[in-house]
């Protein structure tokens, strides 16, 4: 009980972040502006395992932890696909989760755009031609950004995002 | 004491008119070969012993053509080498072993879908990682043609176990779930909030990584390692390349082992804080979740820092490391690790402050200690029911044996316990990283080798747990590969513990296990 009052009383301490110079921030703030003109201040993702090695999730898992926090720059993971305005895909698509998969994408509203992130969900893995995998996400979905790597970190992640926002403002003719 | 337990076994299987075979592998571990019914007769007798598991069984194809063998592994709870027995498959039929080691269904179950294999009374007939986009008969290992497979989507549904009575409701989860999380499926039975059965469906992600590997060079499977698991990445290639080095014969320099110890403490370390973490925000305490997700974002920086990447990928190759870490670099982490410590230790105090928090985790998912054996548990999992063994002592490789080391055990085997033995690894890590680095010798991190051919056991401690590659090599080019993740065997913990608890209360026993579902799909 002690540690609460304190809490609530004591000196907030927090280190100071530089919006001006972090890559993290700048990049943030560029994407939160995106998202504040196409998506009326908040984009909703829908993140989907379709066979990835769980790096992936880890990272994404990682924007939302204290050193990130991406909600504030807008953007939301959320629970139902119904909910959400991008899918975003991570691994090789399974022959098991096909179906998933399909399903998955079938139950968001339009319109909705896929966003492949990791090398296997982009179709440069390392399991090409096994039996147990149909290959990329774009193998069953229409993928309409790629974000590769190995997995990629959260910096590339949010530069990523923030590339997909000015592909979709201005698109091609 | 292995030694004495196959010479006994050997006399046993003597006086019952089996013949038996015993040869050393390259690994050091023991082969016995048996004729293929007298398995069962041998297992009997290996149940006497209390303080002896199976850990695995895997087919693999015999030196002759269209011949299987059957390879079961067993490992005593003292440092010992690892008993491996092979029985030969005649007619595609071979004996279930369940009676003896319950342990051994899933692994039955795995060689069936994968070689088509008939165990005589198996139990449990469903496929377990091939679902229904497969045709009933295709069976990867020896159907190498995947042009066979057509895109078509399941017709057949599978059966799940069937409960029927008055007030009792199901409840289906997944393969896709809420949250950021890996797909699998769970099927409640619940009697209003209290969980009366659970089912798992595994197996959403198998990527066929064995059948992949196959014909590939020890260097190319080595990567493919790495993406049996992305927390794991480490300590799977770290065994796999042990098992290449034990075929091989190669020596490493110490300071390869020196530095790869360093690693896949800092592996267990960051995979520990996640999971103190995710057991904190499972029972809505996001404040005393906080500074663990710090924590452990710093670990995965010092991973970039030393080799690039952030889940230790890349770094660890067969016959070393792929690139060297400056002292200078170790000593400022070493110098790190001081405040890091202290800052881990006070987190951790504000949880046991927290009355409400250890109230949700005590008495909550109870893995019974009686279950450890039958099920052959390992890891974080098991040592919180009571077992004390772990893979660095009864198996012990690189410069484990000369550290000084705490090896948590609790007997509780509720959440509480799960958490206390995962927070008291994490701290033990640190120990061994700072203890570590505070005598690294100097000298390279790589020596090179020629691959040879040959057969291998590799066993280590994953943070999740006993984690086994098995590895047949020619000529530098992988005949066979055979992984074994701690999470394989600890899966099936989760149907026990969740019995009696309320349904809300899953999500936090599920990630006190915090097992990986890639690491058991492959």
């Amino acid at each position: 009980m002690h540690k609460i009052i304190r809490n609530i009383f004591s000196r907030k301490l927090s280190s100071v972040k530089d919006p001006t110079t972090e890559d993290f921030e700048i990049t943030g703030l560029q994407l939160k502006e995106h998202v504040c003109r196409v998506f009326g201040r908040s984009l909703a993702i829908r993140e989907l395992d379709s066979g990835s090695d769980n790096s992936a999730e880890i990272e994404l898992n990682n924007l939302s932890t204290p050193h990130y926090d991406i909600e504030r720059f807008g953007v939301s993971f959320v629970a139902s696909p119904r909910h959400a305005d991008v899918l975003l895909i991570t691994g090789a698509v399974t022959r098991n989760m096909q179906e998933a998969v399909m399903k998955t994408y079938a139950a968001m509203p339009r319109p909705c755009w896929v966003i492949a992130v990791g090398d296997d969900a982009c179709g440069e893995g390392l399991l090409n031609g096994s039996y147990g995998v149909l290959g990329g996400a774009d193998k069953v979905l229409p993928v309409d950004f790629k974000i590769p790597g190995n997995p990629p970190a959260p910096l590339e992640i949010m530069q990523g995002l923030a590339s997909f926002m000015e592909s979709i403002r201005q698109p091609k003719a | 004491m292995m030694d004495i337990v196959t010479t006994g076994l050997m006399t046993h299987l003597e006086s019952r008119q089996i013949g038996s075979r015993f040869s050393r592998g390259e690994g050091g571990e023991y082969y016995l070969r048996v004729p293929g019914d007298g398995i069962i007769e041998a297992a009997g007798w290996l149940a006497n012993r209390e303080d002896l598991a199976l850990i695995g069984i895997w087919a693999v194809p015999g030196h002759e053509k269209d011949c299987l063998e059957l390879y079961y592994a067993f490992e005593l709870k003292q440092p010992s080498p690892a008993l491996v027995m092979i029985a030969e498959v005649k007619n595609n039929q071979a004996p279930s072993i369940y009676k003896i080691f319950p342990a051994a269904i899933n692994f039955e179950r795995r060689a069936r879908d994968w070689y088509g294999l008939d165990f005589t009374s198996l139990p449990d007939t469903r496929r377990l990682l091939l679902h229904e986009a497969y045709p009933a008969d295709f069976h990867p290992m020896v159907d190498s043609d995947p042009e066979t497979l057509s895109s078509n989507l399941a017709t057949t549904e599978y059966s799940f176990k069937k409960f029927e009575g008055e007030g009792l409701y199901q409840v289906p989860v997944g393969p896709v779930h809420a949250g950021i999380i890996e797909p699998g499926h769970f099927r409640f039975s619940v009697i209003g909030e209290t969980i009366f059965n659970l089912e798992l469906r595994l197996g959403y992600k198998h990527r066929g990584l064995n059948k992949l590997a196959e014909g590939k060079t020890v260097a190319e499977v080595n990567k493919l390692s790495e993406s049996i698991s992305g927390d794991e990445s480490a300590v799977n290639a770290c065994s796999f390349s042990l098992a290449v080095e034990k075929i091989a014969g190669a020596e490493l320099p110490k300071r390869a082992w020196e530095l790869r110890t360093i690693l896949l403490e800092m592996e267990r370390l960051y995979s520990h804080l996640g999971d103190l973490a995710g057991m904190l925000v499972d029972v809505g305490y996001p404040i005393g979740a906080s500074p663990f997700f710090i924590l452990r974002e710093e670990i995965m920086r010092w991973n970039a820092t030393f080799t690039g990447s952030r889940f230790l990928k890349g770094a660890i190759i067969p016959g070393g490391l792929s690139r060297d870490i400056e002292d200078g670099m170790l000593q400022k982490f070493k110098f790190f690790l001081v405040t890091f410590s202290r800052r881990m230790r006070k987190a951790l105090s504000d949880v046991d402050e927290s009355a409400w928090v250890i109230d949700r985790f005590e008495t909550t998912g109870i893995v019974s200690p009686e279950l450890v054996a039958p099920l052959s548990l390992s890891g974080p999992v098991a040592r919180a029911s009571g077992y004390d063994g772990d893979t660095r002592q009864l198996h012990t490789y690189g410069v484990y044996t000369g550290l000084k080391y705490t090896i948590p055990v609790k007997t509780s085997g509720d959440v509480l316990a799960r958490f206390r033995v995962k927070a008291e690894e994490a701290a033990s890590s640190i120990d061994i990283i700072s203890e570590t680095i505070a005598r690294c010798s100097p000298g390279p991190v790589f020596s090179g080798f020629d691959p040879g051919s040959g057969q291998a056991i590799a066993m280590l401690e994953a943070p999740r747990g006993r984690n086994i590659h098995w590895l047949r090599v020619k000529n530098g080019t992988v005949e066979h590969w055979e992984v074994i993740t701690a999470s394989f065997c600890n899966w099936p913990a989760i149907e026990h513990a969740v019995i009696n608890n309320i349904l809300p209360d899953f999500p936090v026993i599920n990630k006190s296990f915090n097992l990986s579902y890639a690491g058991n799909d492959l």
